[in-house]
C-alpha cells in the first residue's frame, strides 16, 4: 500500500499544471497539440515550429489586442498525443484545465474522431455534457470531421474540390490519356476515404474510366501481386492514396516491374519531405495537389521563420501557422478579455468567432469557410523533381 | 492459373525474408527458450545503424551497409541480453518477457527519434535484377535472401551441433542447473549466444529492409508476428523447420491475398497457424 | 479537474483490462487474447447502446458475457497448448479478432444517417454518456465502480480456496492435478472470468473515447494487458492497480513535462523496473 501511496502521490505532483511564469506584460495561452512520437513524429515536431514561429512574429509586431486595448504576448505550448485516441483525450482534458483559449491539433484523423465525439456536438445543449472547448485543427485531413461537433473547425484542404481540379487539368495538358487505376491502403481511414471517396469518383467525373484499384495495408512489404493487376490494366494514369511507407514499397515495385504509367498522381499527405526520403528517385514525376508550397511573399517568410524553429514548412505544418494569425484575427475582432476569470466566456467567444468567419487570409491566398466548420483552401499542383516538391502548375 | 502460379511463386520468394528472420526466432525461442519480444525489433535497428555509414562514406556500396548492419546486429543483441536476461533470474521468465517488451519500445523509439519517423531510403543488392521465362518473372534480389538464408542455416546448424559452443548453449537451455554443474559458465554462453542471434537478426534486418526498399518503425510489430507464427509452423527450435514454414507463410499469405482480398488475408494467416495448432503442435519438424 | 477525473477514467479502464488479464496469469497461462476479448466487449456495448438504444448497465452486462463467452471458447483449445505456443496462440486470436472488426459492417439508418461499425472506419458516435449529460467526475465514479466491484471480486477469490487452487495450478501443473485438481475447470473458468471483466471494460472503453476501430485493439493493448499485473505483481490486486498508476498517471502523462525524453523513458523505465523487481511492484509470493 506504502508504495501504491507512493506512487500516486507523486504521479499527481508530477501531472500538477505548473502554470505560466509571472509575468509583468500579458499572456494568452494557445496549446497545440499532435503527434511527437511514431511514423508521424515530423508532423508534430512541424506543427510546434510552424505554432511557436507564428507566436514569435505576431509578439515581435506587438501581440494581440485584447478588449481593454491592453495587448498581450500570445504563449505557445505543444503536448505530444502520440497519435492515439485515449492521449488525444486525456491531452485536450489536460489543456482545458489550463488557461488556453484554443486547442490547435491534432495531426491523426484516428484522434480527430473521438476526440470531436468527446466535445459538446451543439452549442447551448444543456443535456449534454460534452467538452465545450473550441478545437482547431491544422492537420487531421480525414473528409467530414468537423461537422461531428460545433466546437471543431479545420483548416485542411478540401481533397473533393483538389483533385476535381486536378483531373480538370489533366485532362487537358494529357488529352491522350483516358484511363485510370488507382492503389489504396485499405486500413488507413484518410487514404481509404480519399481514394474510394474523393479520388475515384472525381476522376469519373471528369471523364476517366477507372480501370479498377489494387489494395493493401499500411505496413504490408510485398506488393509484387498489387502491381501485377496495375500492370495488367494498363492505365494511362496511376493514382496512389496512400502514405509514404507503402506508395515508396508500391513505386518501387512498379520499377522492378517495368509499371511506367503516362501520370503518376500521389495522397496529399505524402507531399511531404518523407516520400523523398523514402523514395525520391522512384517518386521522379509523381503529382500531387497541395494547399501549400513557398510561392508568395507570406508563404516563403512562413517557411523561413519555421525554419528558424527546425521545423519543415508543408501543407501540414503551414495550415497551423495560418491558425495562429486566423486566431489573433479572431481574438481581436471578438474582443477576448484574456482575464482568467472570464476564461470560459472568452473561449465561447472564440468559438462564435471562427464560426462567424466566411473567409480567412491563407498563406497561398483567401481561404472560404464553409458552414459545416471546413475550409476551401486555394490550392496548387506540384510535382517530385529531382528530390524535390516543385511547383507544377498554379491554378490561381 | 498462370496468375496462380505467378502468386504463389510471388509470395514464396517473399517468404525468404521471413525465413531469415524466422531463422533468428526459432533460435531465440526454441533453442535458447527465451520469449524475447525484442528480436524483431534488434533487427530493425540493426538495419537503421547499417545506415549510420552513409554518412561516413558517400556512395558506401549496399553490402557495406549490410556489414554494418550484422555487427550494429551482434551490438544490440548483447545489449538485450545484458539488459533483459543477465540479472533477471531465470526462474521468472515473465519478468523477462516484460523486460523485452520495454527494450521493444525503447528501440522503436530511438529508431522514431532519430529519424523523425519517416521511411529511409534502403540501398539494395540485385533489386533491378527481374529473371524472366516468358509471362513469369522472379525477383533476384529475394533469390539473394533465400540463398543467404540457406547459408545462415548451415551456418547455425554447423554452430549448433559440431562446436562447443553449441554443444554449451543446448546444455543450458535444456538443464541450466546440470550445466553450471559440468563448468559451463551461463551466463558467458547465454551472452555470446544472444550476439549470435543479434549478428543473424541484423542481416536479417538489412536484407528485409533491402526487399522492402525502405525502413519505416511500421515494420516492428509485422515483423514480431510473423516472426512468432513461422517459428511455430516451423516446429520450436528447428532452424530447417523454420526456413521452410518462412516460405510457406509467404506463398499462402499471397494465395489467401489473391483469393480474398487483403482485408481477410491475415484472418486467413491466423487460421493457417491454428489448424497446425490443432492437428500438428509440434510443427513441421520435432526439434 | 475534469483532467483528473478524465485521468482516472483511462486507469480506471486500464486496471480492468489489467485484472482481466491478472487472474489468467495466476494459473500460469501467459494470454494475449485479453485485447480481443476487450474488444468483443466494446462493440457489443457500443452497439446496444447506440444502435439498439439500451441503458448502459445492460449493455456492460452483455458485452461482459459476450467477452466471457467467447473466453471459454478459447479456454478450452487454449487446453492444449503451453508455455510460448500459447502466447503465440492468443496472439494469433486476438489478431484474428481484430482482423475481424476491421471486415465488420453493420450499419443502420438513423434519421439520415447512419450509424454502426464501418469495417476500416470504426465505429463513430458512442456518445451515451454525454448524451445524456454525463459529467466527467460521474463517468469517472460509474468506472471506478465496476473496477472496485472487479478488484473485490479477485480479492474475494484469492482469500478462498479458488484462489489457493487457481495459484497452486500456475505454480504447477503436476503437483496440483496429482491433488485432485481439475485443470479443465480451473483454467477455463480463470479464463471465462478474466474475459467478462475484459469486456465489461472494452465496453467502459467504447463509450470514453466515442469512437472505435479495429486498430485499438492490437498487440499493444494485448501487451498492455499483461503488463500491469507482471509489473505489479501477482500478489494481489493492488499491484496491478500500482502498475496502473505508474503506467498512466506517472509515464503517461506525468512524464509529459520532459517534453520528448518521455517516451524514451518509457521503455527504458519498464526495463529497469523488470530488473530491479522481478516479481513486480508488490512482488509475487502470496503474503
Amino acid at each position: 500500500m506504502k508504495t501504491l501511496a507512493f506512487a500516486v502521490a507523486t504521479a499527481l505532483a508530477a501531472t500538477a499544471h505548473t502554470g505560466s511564469a509571472f509575468a509583468q506584460e500579458k499572456t494568452v495561452h494557445i496549446t497545440g497539440f499532435g503527434a511527437k512520437s511514431g511514423v508521424v513524429r515530423s508532423f508534430g515536431i512541424n506543427s510546434e515550429a510552424a505554432m511557436l514561429a507564428a507566436a514569435d512574429m505576431i509578439n515581435k509586431q506587438g501581440g494581440v489586442k485584447l478588449a481593454d486595448g491592453s495587448k498581450a504576448k500570445i504563449a505557445v505550448d505543444f503536448l505530444d498525443d502520440r497519435c492515439t485516441a485515449e492521449e488525444g483525450i486525456s491531452v485536450l482534458r489536460r489543456i482545458y484545465g489550463t488557461d488556453a483559449l484554443v486547442a490547435v491539433g491534432p495531426t491523426c484523423s484516428n484522434v480527430a474522431e473521438p476526440l470531436f465525439g468527446i466535445l459538446q456536438k451543439k452549442v447551448d445543449d444543456a443535456g449534454d455534457s460534452g467538452l465545450q472547448m473550441p478545437v482547431f485543427t491544422d492537420v487531421a485531413i480525414k473528409v467530414g470531421l468537423a461537422k461531428i461537433s460545433e466546437w471543431a473547425f479545420r483548416n485542411v484542404p478540401n481533397e473533393t474540390i483538389m483533385y476535381n481540379s486536378l483531373f480538370y487539368w489533366l485532362k487537358t495538358k494529357y488529352p491522350n490519356a483516358s484511363t485510370l487505376y488507382g492503389g489504396v491502403e485499405e486500413d488507413f481511414a484518410h487514404s481509404r476515404a480519399s481514394w474510394y471517396v474523393v479520388m475515384k469518383d472525381r476522376a469519373e467525373v471528369n471523364g476517366y474510366k477507372v480501370l479498377g484499384n489494387s489494395k493493401w495495408l499500411l505496413n504490408d512489404t510485398n506488393f509484387a501481386t498489387q502491381v501485377r493487376e496495375m500492370k495488367a490494366a494498363n492505365a494511362d494514369i496511376v493514382a496512389i492514396a496512400a502514405h509514404p511507407f507503402t506508395t515508396c514499397g508500391v513505386l518501387k515495385e512498379m520499377q522492378r516491374q517495368g509499371v511506367k504509367p503516362k501520370v503518376l498522381v500521389g495522397l496529399t499527405s505524402s507531399s511531404s519531405l518523407e516520400t523523398l526520403q523514402g523514395c525520391a528517385k522512384q517518386a521522379e514525376g509523381m503529382i500531387i495537389p497541395t494547399s501549400f508550397a513557398p510561392v508568395t511573399k507570406e508563404g516563403k517568410q512562413a517557411a523561413e521563420t519555421t525554419a528558424k524553429f527546425k521545423g519543415a514548412a508543408d501543407l501540414h505544418s503551414m495550415a497551423a501557422w495560418e491558425n495562429m494569425f486566423i486566431l489573433k484575427q479572431v481574438i481581436e475582432s471578438e474582443k477576448i478579455s484574456g482575464d482568467k476569470s472570464q476564461l470560459q466566456a472568452d473561449r465561447r467567444k472564440i468559438r462564435d468567432g471562427l464560426a462567424k468567419l466566411k473567409e480567412t487570409k491563407g498563406l497561398l491566398g483567401v481561404t472560404k469557410r464553409t458552414d459545416d466548420r471546413e475550409a476551401d483552401k486555394p490550392y496548387l499542383f506540384v510535382h517530385a523533381s529531382k528530390g524535390e516538391w516543385k511547383v507544377l502548375h498554379n491554378p490561381l | 492459373m498462370l496468375d496462380f502460379i505467378q502468386a504463389v511463386s510471388d509470395g514464396l520468394l517473399f517468404g525468404a525474408t521471413y525465413a531469415l528472420i524466422g531463422i533468428g526466432f526459432t533460435l531465440v525461442f526454441g533453442v535458447m527458450h527465451k520469449l524475447n519480444l525484442a528480436y524483431a525489433a534488434a533487427s530493425v535497428g540493426a538495419a537503421y545503424a547499417g545506415l549510420l555509414i552513409l554518412p561516413l562514406s558517400a556512395g558506401a556500396p549496399a553490402w557495406l551497409v549490410f556489414l554494418c548492419a550484422f555487427l550494429a546486429g551482434g551490438v544490440i543483441g548483447w545489449l538485450v541480453y545484458l539488459t533483459c536476461f543477465h540479472f533477471i533470474p531465470l526462474s521468472n521468465p515473465l519478468a523477462a518477457l516484460m523486460a523485452t517488451v520495454g527494450m521493444l519500445l525503447l528501440i522503436d523509439e530511438i529508431i522514431v527519434h532519430s529519424t523523425a519517423g519517416m521511411p529511409q531510403n534502403y540501398p539494395a543488392m540485385f533489386d533491378d535484377v527481374m529473371l524472366r521465362a516468358g509471362e513469369f518473372t522472379l525477383r533476384g534480389d529475394l533469390l539473394l535472401v533465400a540463398g543467404v538464408s540457406i547459408l545462415c542455416m548451415i551456418g547455425l546448424l554447423a554452430l549448433l551441433y559440431r562446436t562447443r559452443l553449441g554443444l554449451a548453449t543446448r546444455a543450458v537451455s535444456q538443464q541450466a542447473v546440470a550445466a553450471q554443474l559440468c563448468g559451463i559458465r551461463v551466463g558467458r554462453v547465454n551472452g555470446t549466444t544472444f550476439v549470435i542471434t543479434g549478428l543473424l537478426g541484423g542481416i536479417a534486418g538489412a536484407l528485409i529492409g533491402a526487399s522492402v526498399g525502405a525502413l519505416s518503425p511500421l515494420l516492428t510489430a509485422p515483423l514480431t508476428v510473423k516472426g512468432l507464427i513461422v517459428t511455430v509452423i516451423g516446429g520450436l527450435g528447428s532452424i530447417p523447420g523454420a526456413i521452410i514454414a518462412g516460405f510457406l507463410v509467404g506463398a499462402f499469405e499471397n494465395v489467401f491475398q489473391q483469393f480474398r482480398g487483403v482485408t481477410e488475408r491475415d484472418l486467413y494467416v491466423m487460421l493457417l497457424l491454428f489448424a497446425f495448432l490443432i492437428f500438428r503442435p509440434s510443427g513441421l519438424f520435432r526439434h | 479537474m475534469d483532467f483528473y477525473y478524465g485521468l482516472a477514467q483511462t486507469m480506471g479502464i486500464h486496471t480492468l483490462l489489467g485484472l482481466s488479464a491478472y487472474i489468467v496469469l495466476l494459473t500460469g497461462q501467459v494470454t494475449m487474447a485479453q485485447a480481443a476479448f476487450f474488444a468483443v466487449g466494446a462493440y457489443a456495448a457500443g452497439m446496444l447502446t447506440v444502435l439498439g438504444g439500451w441503458p448502459i448497465l445492460p449493455a456492460l452486462g452483455a458485452g461482459g458475457v459476450l467477452g466471457a463467452a467467447t473466453a471459454c471458447a478459447v479456454g478450452f483449445p487454449a487446453l492444449r497448448v503451453k508455455g510460448l505456443m500459447l502466447v503465440v496462440a492468443t496472439l494469433a486470436f486476438g489478431e484474428g479478432v481484430r482482423l475481424f472488426f476491421f471486415n465488420f459492417d453493420y450499419q443502420v439508418a438513423k434519421g439520415d444517417i447512419k450509424v454502426g461499425p464501418l469495417g476500416g472506419e470504426g465505429f463513430r458516435q458512442i456518445r451515451y454518456f454525454q448524451e445524456n449529460g454525463w459529467t466527467t467526475g460521474e463517468a469517472m465514479l460509474f468506472i471506478w465502480g465496476f473496477v472496485v466491484l472487479a478488484m473485490a471480486a479477485l480479492w474475494w477469490f484469492d482469500r478462498s480456496r479458488y484462489g489457493a487452487v487457481l495459484r497452486a495450478v500456475g505454480e504447477d501443473e503436476l503437483a496440483a492435478q496429482s491433488v485432485g485438481v481439475n485443470l479443465t475447470a480451473v483454467k477455463v473458468s480463470a479464463m471465462t472470468v478474466g474475459g467478462a471483466i475484459a469486456g465489461i471494460g472494452g465496453g467502459l472503453y467504447a463509450h470514453y473515447t466515442t469512437h472505435i476501430e479495429h486498430a485499438n485493439f492490437n498487440v499493444l493493448l494485448a501487451t498492455f494487458a499483461i503488463a500491469y499485473p507482471i509489473v505489479g505483481g501477482l500478489k494481489n490486486v493492488f499491484g496491478t492497480l500500482a502498475a496502473v498508476v505508474f503506467v498512466q498517471a506517472f509515464l503517461i502523462e506525468g512524464l509529459r513535462f520532459l517534453g520528448d525524453w518521455r517516451n524514451l523513458l518509457f521503455g527504458a523505465l519498464i526495463v529497469a523496473a523488470m530488473n530491479l523487481r522481478p516479481y513486480g511492484f508488490l512482488g509475487g509470493r502470496r503474503a
